[in-house]
């Protein structure tokens, strides 16, 4: 209540330095920052008594760390990767996280000799976050956009059941430079709703030859009890010829089988296809259980269309040139907690040439406390 | 669409006083009495609810990890709150299940 009063004194404070000669670009800026005092402070009065726990949480460096060697129509390409992700927790309410990318390409070039390639670093997003309510948190900073889930989600090597990008990953989820409010919240018992509203002001396009502004969402339903996600993407372009893209994701586990289905589809003015991928966990197999529940059997299968761009322009973005098929089966095996080897094997068809695709290699999690941890409280 | 500085200052803070109020609106109130009914049950049913909240929303991307001590899952949990866009309620138990 004595918050609520404060804002009431604060804003009307503002509104007596309101004065009636100022310009309209002035007393517009000024209702902006009355409209937001206003909302902050009201946030204030209820958002003070919403944790409890009394074990504050400390900043830590997680991540991954990949090493794996692919090789596509013959030709090996080593490819090592460090994804270090910061998390700086601040207060109550707070969240700084970024996370980077430190990746190496070595090939042997056509005519012989040592492997060689480019290093390549970059920001994938550098954000904070404000839990304004149980149902709201406000990000702003380089976000990784929310275009379907793969980018958001399911991009870390350790998560992801293949180490193949979807072909159709390059839609539309150049990072976002700007804001977006996120959340989720209980719709029934038996259902969730998780949302996310976004602005870019700038995305830095893959290569960092695009820049461009757009608005767009994403909302999914959970539904507990069959355990399934349905939800869709929606995005505009604020710039040029301001094209919408769509587009829906899917994913079920089943709660009698340990078996994850995933999918989704994309739509845009550059291309379009979708992507289905299951993996299955030999938890169930009677024989060889020590060795056989650390298994996992992964298969997917794609499908790219061309889009209005031309083949050169699809090249730009990372998207194939032609009209593309894949299917891809693969075997993973978690050796220890967050730390897998990886084994795939798939074929890709197109127009353009069909060839096999081979990968193997190492992924790992790390998580390091930058502060003290404690104690689990079931050592205390 | 012309998008400037006052448009998207008005829609932010409808955004944000909507979800204030919605904290205080019926449904609101009976996602707030499921939270109060799950505390006043004991410990183990709350793991229990927690473990299959985990399965549930964490399950969906990746393998359950080893447990680490509360300080460190308090910031993944906030983190994934974020990124998995979870419920409130769905971190507070998962956040109990993942600690003891």
């Amino acid at each position: 209540m004595r918050v609520k009063d404060n804002a009431c004194n604060e804003f009307s404070g503002v509104l007596l330095l309101y004065p009636a000669t100022k310009t309209a670009s002035e007393r517009r800026r000024r209702t902006v920052v009355c409209a937001a005092t206003l909302v902050f402070l009201f946030q204030a009065s209820f958002i003070c008594a919403q944790t409890e726990s009394s074990d504050k949480p400390i900043p830590i460096l997680t991540g991954n760390f990949g090493a794996f060697s692919f090789v596509s129509g013959g030709h090996n390409l080593i490819d090592t990767q460090i994804n270090p992700v910061l998390l700086v927790p601040l207060g109550d309410h707070w969240l700084i996280e970024s996370r980077a990318e430190f990746e190496g390409q070595f090939q042997r070039p056509t005519d012989g000799g040592p492997y060689g390639g480019p290093v390549t670093k970059h920001v994938d997003y550098a954000q904070i976050d404000y839990i304004a309510s149980p149902y709201l948190t406000v990000t702003a900073g380089r976000l990784l956009t929310p275009f379907g889930v793969f980018n958001e989600r399911l991009y870390p090597v350790w998560i992801r059941f293949l180490q193949p990008d979807p072909l159709i990953l390059p839609i539309r989820t150049a990072p976002s430079d700007g804001a977006m409010f996120r959340g989720g919240f209980p719709v029934n018992s038996g259902a969730n709703l998780n949302y996310a509203l976004y602005v870019s002001a700038t995305s830095i396009g893959i290569g960092s030859v695009d820049s461009e502004r757009h608005v767009g969402g994403r909302m999914g339903f959970f539904l507990a009890g069959p355990r399934v996600e349905l939800g869709g993407s929606w995005q505009k372009s604020l710039q040029d010829d301001r094209k919408n893209a769509f587009g829906f994701h899917m994913s079920w586990q089943p709660a009698k089988l340990p078996l994850s289905l995933r999918s989704e589809y994309a739509r845009a003015f550059e291309g379009s296809g979708y992507w289905v991928e299951g993996a299955y966990r030999l938890t169930q197999i009677p024989f060889w259980q020590k060795a056989m529940r650390h298994t996992e059997f992964v298969a997917r299968g794609q499908q790219f269309f061309v889009g209005a761009v031309g083949a050169d322009a699809e090249d730009g973005l990372g998207l194939p040139g032609a009209n593309t098929r894949e299917a891809d089966f693969g075997m993973n095996y978690f050796l220890r907690d967050g730390m897998k080897g990886i084994f795939s094997y798939g074929r890709q068809f197109s127009s353009a040439g069909n060839f096999n695709q081979w990968s193997v290699g190492l992924a790992y999690r790390f998580l390091i406390p930058l502060g003290p941890s404690g104690a689990p409280r079931e050592m205390r | 669409m012309k998008l400037n500085l006052s448009s998207v200052a008005a829609t932010l803070s409808t955004l944000i006083l909507a979800s204030s109020l919605l904290a205080g609106s019926p449904s609101a109130k009976r996602a707030a009495e499921s939270t109060a009914v799950v505390r006043g049950s004991d410990d183990d049913s709350r793991r229990i609810e927690g473990e299959k909240r985990f399965h549930s929303n964490c399950g969906r991307c990746h393998a359950a990890p080893q447990k680490f001590p509360p300080r460190m899952m308090g910031t993944v949990l906030r983190h994934m709150r974020v990124r998995a866009t979870i419920t409130d309620e769905d971190q507070r138990l998962i956040l109990l299940y993942m600690t003891q």
